[in-house]
């Protein structure tokens, strides 16, 4: 089941975030060169005062177990997934607009919560 | 051999001539049909059919091949509709089987909003002269059993506009016996024959150029499908036309009759069954403007899994053929013709997703305008000096294809 | 195979995640204030050639790109 996740979305200019300092342990998706999503607790030191920093629970996700997840992402990414571990991409898989993070030990699957049970559906 | 081979069409070819009356551009489906009207209405044979290819290689021979009048504004009612009717008396008129099947038109709404607009759609059409009635579900299940009502639980079939009168015909027959029509009484059509520029006295159009010299004309007529803006510009005219790609596929044999067109706007495809018995499909345009015959695999999937939620029976079948055509969009989704500003060039173009079934009236029109220099009141509504008057067309709802 | 465009954040993509940007250029020798809007509203060169366009990486980033596309073969410059 893919659940609603609690994070903070951050827009600011490309140079801040890629100079910031994020919490331990948190997890830092690069949306876009303006655009983070952050899981994790903590603060967050950013170089920009026009940063723009919100809660943001628009998005669900779950971990799948990395074999069965590659599995399933071969056979419904028409693109290269990445080779390096930790790694974060973003495209069409089985159709939606996913966002996915890979390390050791998990898949993490995410996707806009409207699309959340579509997703599901189209999910081994 | 395949079922399609019968007497042979007598297609008589001849070398081209340093002048005609009228040289019209493009050897399909409305550039015959113009020459075709020219010769047995107006008496005018002098006339050179200029095509690129092979006569009806292009989008003659790439579309879904669905006859049908049910448009959404008046003006377009009352074009297609003739178009209808003079479809029906073809085969009578030019003694070649062109396959003509009326088959009615079932156009599918799963909203609301769908409901009345096809409820709308049913009432101006009765209006204009076009035979179309908003059924309900049960009697759409009398007409087409194969549906599922469900739309698989997610796209509940609410209702239908019933096209009665909607039909199909053969494309490639259609291009012959208007080839063959047009050529007995003297009209020349050339095959590999590309226009490459256009002969000009001052502002006005006064021929062709070709590989093998220019010919002169009257009156050019650009008949041409998927780079009209390239022969436009020839004569220094900017058309409102992007051209676009669609796609559409055929499945192998289906074992079963199945009698009606079926479409859903809210689904975005249509499908009708052929002679042979194959399923034949098509969806909406590529979003981007194109002159490529590229096919993707993204189309099969996406267009496929579309119309299984209303006809799951696809399922079992097999994709054996795709094809992709240029389609010449205009921007309010109705076609553009007649004359353009340029003394000596008219147009018929902006047929979209929508020229085979314009194929005759489209014809007879355009002859008509060029035997008489007048304007028919038919086609009035749809010249190109719409777009600067502010009297667009706008009917995209009805295009089927968006 | 699907057309594919490179997304400077993304990646390499197939066609089916961008929703397609037309510029519209009005040429310099269309002229006054009717004929410029008339045009930039309607008319279109529709090139067979070598175009540059926009796409928006709508099941990506969410960020505009530019791009050179022939339209005659589709191919990505």
């Amino acid at each position: 089941m893919l659940e609603r996740l609690e994070g903070l979305r951050i827009i600011a200019n490309a140079q801040a975030l890629d100079a910031a300092v994020w919490p331990n342990g948190s997890r830092v998706f690069r949306l876009a060169a303006d655009d983070v999503f952050l899981l994790g607790d903590g603060e967050v030191h950013l170089d920009d005062p026009h940063a723009i920093v919100e809660l943001e629970t628009g998005f669900s996700g779950m971990s799948m177990e990395p074999a069965a997840a590659l599995d399933w992402l071969e056979s419904t990414c028409e693109w290269e997934l990445p080779g390096q571990r930790p790694a974060f991409a973003q495209g069409a898989v089985a159709g939606l607009a996913v966002k996915l993070w890979f390390d050791e030990t998990e898949v993490f699957v995410m996707t806009a919560s409207a699309l959340a049970a579509e997703l599901e559906e189209r999910m081994p | 051999m395949n079922e399609f081979i019968e007497a042979k069409v007598a297609l008589q070819w001849q070398q081209p001539k340093a002048a005609y009356d009228v040289v019209i551009v493009g050897g399909g489906g409305h550039g015959l049909a113009t020459a075709y009207y020219l010769a047995t209405r107006h008496g005018i044979t002098n006339v050179g059919v200029f095509e690129r290819s092979y006569i009806g290689g292009g989008n003659s021979g790439r579309n879904t091949t669905v006859i049908r009048a049910n448009y959404g504004i008046p003006e377009a009612v009352r074009f297609y509709q003739r178009s209808l009717e003079l479809f029906a008396s073809l085969e009578d008129e030019t003694d070649r089987w062109i396959m003509h099947n009326q088959k009615g038109l079932l156009w599918m709404t799963h909203t609301e909003h769908g409901m009345r607009a096809e409820k709308a759609r049913a009432a101006v059409n009765t209006a204009f002269g076009a035979k179309t009635r908003y059924v309900e579900p049960e009697e759409i299940k009398e007409i087409c059993p194969q549906i599922d009502l469900s739309g698989g639980g997610k796209f509940p079939v609410l209702g239908a506009s019933y096209h009665e009168e909607g039909a199909t015909a053969r494309h490639d027959r259609v291009v012959w016996a208007l080839a063959e029509g047009a050529m007995h009484r003297g009209v020349h059509v050339h095959q590999r024959a590309p226009v490459t520029g256009l002969l000009r006295d001052g502002d006005r159009v006064t021929g062709i150029e070709t590989p093998d010299g220019p010919v002169s004309a009257g009156v050019v007529v650009s008949a041409v499908g998927g780079h009209v803006t390239t022969l436009a510009s020839m004569a220094g005219l900017r058309l409102p036309i992007r051209s676009h790609p669609l796609q559409a596929f055929v499945t192998n044999h289906y074992a079963q009759a199945f009698d009606a067109i079926a479409a859903s706007t809210d689904l975005l495809f249509y499908m009708s069954q052929t002679a042979r018995g194959e399923m034949l499909l098509g969806a909406e345009i590529d979003r981007q403007p194109s002159y490529s015959y590229r096919s993707g695999h993204h189309f099969l999937e996406s267009c496929a899994h579309r119309a299984m939620t209303l006809f799951p029976f696809l399922r079992d079948l097999r994709i054996l053929r795709q094809w992709t055509g240029i389609c010449d969009m205009s921007p309010d989704y109705s076609p553009i013709m007649g004359k353009t500003g340029v003394d000596g060039f008219l147009v018929t173009t902006g047929w979209g997703t929508w020229g085979f079934k314009a194929i005759p009236v489209g014809g007879e029109q355009m002859a008509q305008l060029i035997a008489t220099d007048k304007t028919p009141e038919l086609i009035a509504p749809f010249s190109l000096d719409r777009f600067a008057r502010d009297r667009t067309l706008a009917d995209r709802g009805s295009a089927g294809t968006h | 195979m699907s057309l594919r465009i490179t997304c400077p954040h993304c990646g390499v993509r197939p066609l089916e995640e961008y929703l397609y940007g037309e510029v519209p250029v009005v040429p310099d020798d269309v002229v006054g204030d009717d004929a410029r809007d008339l045009d930039r509203a309607f008319m279109r060169a529709n090139t067979e050639g070598v175009i540059r366009e926009r796409w928006f990486h709508a099941m990506g980033c969410r960020r505009w790109l530019w791009a050179d596309r022939d339209t005659r073969t589709d191919e990505m410059l």
